[in-house]
């Protein structure tokens, strides 16, 4: 240990306990002051966090119907075993890997295009990474909205230019066909989402010195080998936060898919967040909703564990 | 003196009777949650007008959000349980036995007994209106029955009149379908129950224990989902299209019959004039048929502690007069035999075919399930027959299941 560190270790235990304030210092010790620095927070993620965690918890080995409040009779592991066993729980989780896999790398490449070509010097530059932001921005049922009647099969101005251009043969219900109902989700997702990486990643480019560019190019480097050796590690770390971190939203978000589909055709669109969901909220059965939330944070425990780690490390 | 004049001086009399004295003594403020489909309507007319007749009594009127009926009753249920839930609210019948089941309605019989404009009010509207315990908890306030939209100038082309029965209506569809155009605007999506019962139930079958599948229901029910997967009257959109898909559909010449209710009927008229109309939903060849009633009611809450001036306040709302004013905002059928008299809100052709309907006006069956059933088991089901993944007949024993296993 350094002389300055122990100096600032110090600091804490100075400021409670001066000359003759020895006493006080005896009471809190220097390591006790970190703790009461943070417990505001930490107060407030236990309420605001941890608490709801728990009573979903409870919930999920409890029957809980939301219309019949004075029985919430202990279930065991019956809620975990009604969703385990019953299909719809598979087929979700199905079309859930399936949304998050697409989603996220679609946006992950075109967030990273983005922000390669916003990196460069061209005209109204400014112009263009503000308006990049604007998709992020929306609200979701707002881009729910907007992409639905897009995508209309009647009156929709996607299908209507694809006609006029010769590039469809007749107008296609994009969301009222399994084929592509999904398509049509991730569509409006991808474009709702890939700002995110743009902006992150073009934060992450700036900060790579330019020096390493001039380098490179005076040891005989090409584009392609300063993309390699160059940009792309310099990206690496912003790029796992930020995968990681799109991952766990992704992963959650359900109101997109509620707005455009509700999950339909059928079940075609169900990502498990909407399951959960649609049985608590519809069905009244808080019981089966947290089982369900309860088996999906675990599914998403790793990611998050990644996470963590990540930024630890 | 004509029986609307009598009921209009009833109501005038009760503003003034003693039951208003404690209230003008003591100010009560009586908290109502509604919801009204025009977002830019408002209440503020006819609270002020309730209010000048009952001085002491405070209407605080809270805007519930919709969210396909979903948001509004959540929130209903879960201010109940927190004990922070209002005196009196707009109810639906999906939501009465939920309610029923948490103890949290007032019986209002004693009082509707005593009211002096019961009579106003049909014996089929009190039919629909009582719950299956034989009381009566809610209080009716506007309603609307679901018909069928025809275009007249279209039939017209093909030599055709409104479809009356099943047989005729798919004639109707066939030969109204061709190139953009189709016949039938099917409604799979969200809501699209309301229009799915008519056909399922319109040859005699009922939705009480049993009636999902039995042989009248299952055939009808073949005969709907053929209506799109063997027929394609339908737009292929069909399995997804909800409420303004179906609307703007029918405005812009795509589908040439639809079923939904008379709040849409000024929007049609203003688009077509006289070549659309509506008609009483196809029936059966026997006569039966069963048109699906869309109710808004309000229902007085059993923890409210000013009951007697909650139920002041829905009953004002449901007379003569008070509610043809109510129903200008609402936009739907007021259910006052007086004010459907001098009904001058939609054209007279959407009224009739509305109050015509009301002989076979039915609805689901009142248990907990109903709620689940509108919003998620029927629209996945039914779409998942639409797209040939299940058989008609396996959607209608899902159905059955669900309401009675």
């Amino acid at each position: 240990m350094n002389v300055s560190t122990a100096q600032q270790r110090r600091v804490p235990s100075q400021a409670w306990g001066t000359k003759g304030g020895g006493r006080r210092s005896s009471i809190l010790r220097p390591g006790a002051t970190p703790w009461l620095m943070l417990a505001p927070a930490l107060a407030a993620a236990a309420i605001l966090v941890l608490l709801p965690v728990l009573d979903t918890l409870w919930m999920s080995f409890h029957d809980v119907i939301l219309y019949r409040p004075r029985s919430r009779p202990f279930a065991g592991l019956a809620n975990y075993a009604w969703a385990l066993t019953d299909p719809v729980f598979w087929e979700s989780l199905r079309h859930s890997l399936v949304w998050i896999v697409c989603a996220v790398s679609l946006q992950f490449a075109l967030g990273f295009a983005a922000a390669l070509l916003l990196n460069r010097s061209f005209a109204w530059r400014g112009i263009a990474r503000a308006l990049i932001v604007v998709p992020w921005a929306l609200p979701s049922v707002i881009i729910g909205l907007i992409w639905t009647w897009m995508l209309d099969f009647n009156l929709g101005v996607l299908n209507e230019i694809g006609v006029r251009l010769g590039l469809l043969s007749a107008s296609i219900p994009w969301l009222a066909q399994p084929s592509t109902a999904m398509a049509g989700v991730l569509l409006a997702i991808v474009w709702q989402g890939f700002p995110f990486f743009a902006v992150t990643l073009l934060a992450g480019l700036q900060a790579i010195p330019g020096e390493l560019y001039e380098a490179a190019s005076i040891d005989g480097a090409g584009p392609f080998g300063k993309f390699r050796h160059i940009t792309l590690p310099g990206l690496a770390g912003v790029m796992a936060t930020a995968l990681l971190l799109r991952m766990i939203w992704v992963a959650n978000s359900l109101d997109l898919i509620l707005v455009m589909t509700n999950g339909g055709p059928g079940t075609a669109t169900q990502t498990l967040p909407l399951h959960a969901f649609l049985t608590a909220w519809s069905g009244g059965n808080y019981g089966h909703g947290a089982a369900l939330s309860v088996l999906l944070t675990l599914l998403l425990l790793g990611v998050v564990v990644a996470y963590v780690w990540r930024n630890r490390a | 003196m004509k029986r609307r004049d009598m009921l209009t001086g009833a109501t005038a009399a009760i503003a003034t009777a003693p039951l208003a004295r404690p209230y003008a003594q003591k100010g009560v403020t009586i908290r109502w949650w509604y919801h009204l489909d025009d977002p830019k309507a408002t209440p503020n007319e006819f609270i002020a007008a309730f209010e000048k007749e009952n001085p002491g009594i405070h209407i605080e009127a809270e805007n519930i959000p919709w969210g396909g009926g979903g948001d509004y009753d959540n929130r209903l249920y879960t201010s109940i349980i927190a004990g922070n839930g209002p005196d009196t609210s707009m109810v639906k019948f999906n939501n009465l036995a939920r309610l029923l089941e948490m103890e949290a309605l007032s019986p209002l019989d004693k009082w509707i007994d005593a009211w002096p404009g019961k009579s106003d009010i049909t014996a089929d509207l009190w039919r629909l209106h009582t719950a299956p315990d034989g009381k009566r908890y809610y209080m009716p306030l506007q309603y609307v029955v679901l018909y069928l939209y025809v275009r007249l100038d279209l039939l017209a082309k093909h030599n055709l009149t409104p479809p009356t029965t099943f047989d005729e209506f798919l004639t109707c569809a066939k030969a109204l379908t061709g190139g953009e155009q189709w016949g039938f605007g099917m409604r799979g999506g969200s809501g699209g129950h309301d229009s799915w019962m008519p056909f399922a139930f319109g040859t005699g079958a009922r939705p009480v224990k049993g009636g999902f599948v039995s042989p009248a229901a299952l055939a009808q029910n073949r005969y709907f989902i053929d209506l799109m997967r063997t027929h394609k009257v339908c737009p292929p959109s069909a399995p997804t299209d909800g409420f303004l898909q179906i609307v703007n559909n029918m405005k812009a010449g795509r589908t040439a019959m639809a079923v939904h209710h008379i709040s849409t009927a000024n929007d049609m008229a203003n688009t077509f004039g006289d070549a659309i109309t509506a008609v009483v939903v196809p029936r059966g060849p026997d006569r039966s048929g069963f048109a699906t009633f869309g109710d808004g009611a309000n229902a007085v809450y059993a923890a409210s502690k000013n009951q007697e001036a909650a139920w002041r306040w829905i009953s004002w709302l449901s007379t003569g007069p008070n509610n043809v004013l109510y129903n200008k905002a609402a936009g739907q059928m007021t259910v006052t035999t007086s004010g459907a008299a001098n009904w001058t809100l939609h054209p007279k052709r959407f009224v009739d075919a509305t109050v015509n309907s009301l002989p076979i006006a039915g609805v689901l069956p009142n248990l907990p399930q109903t709620a689940d059933f509108t919003r998620v088991v029927w629209p996945q089901n039914t779409q998942k027959a639409l797209l040939g993944e299940i058989t008609p007949d396996a959607m209608m024993q899902i159905f059955e299941k669900l309401f009675f296993s």
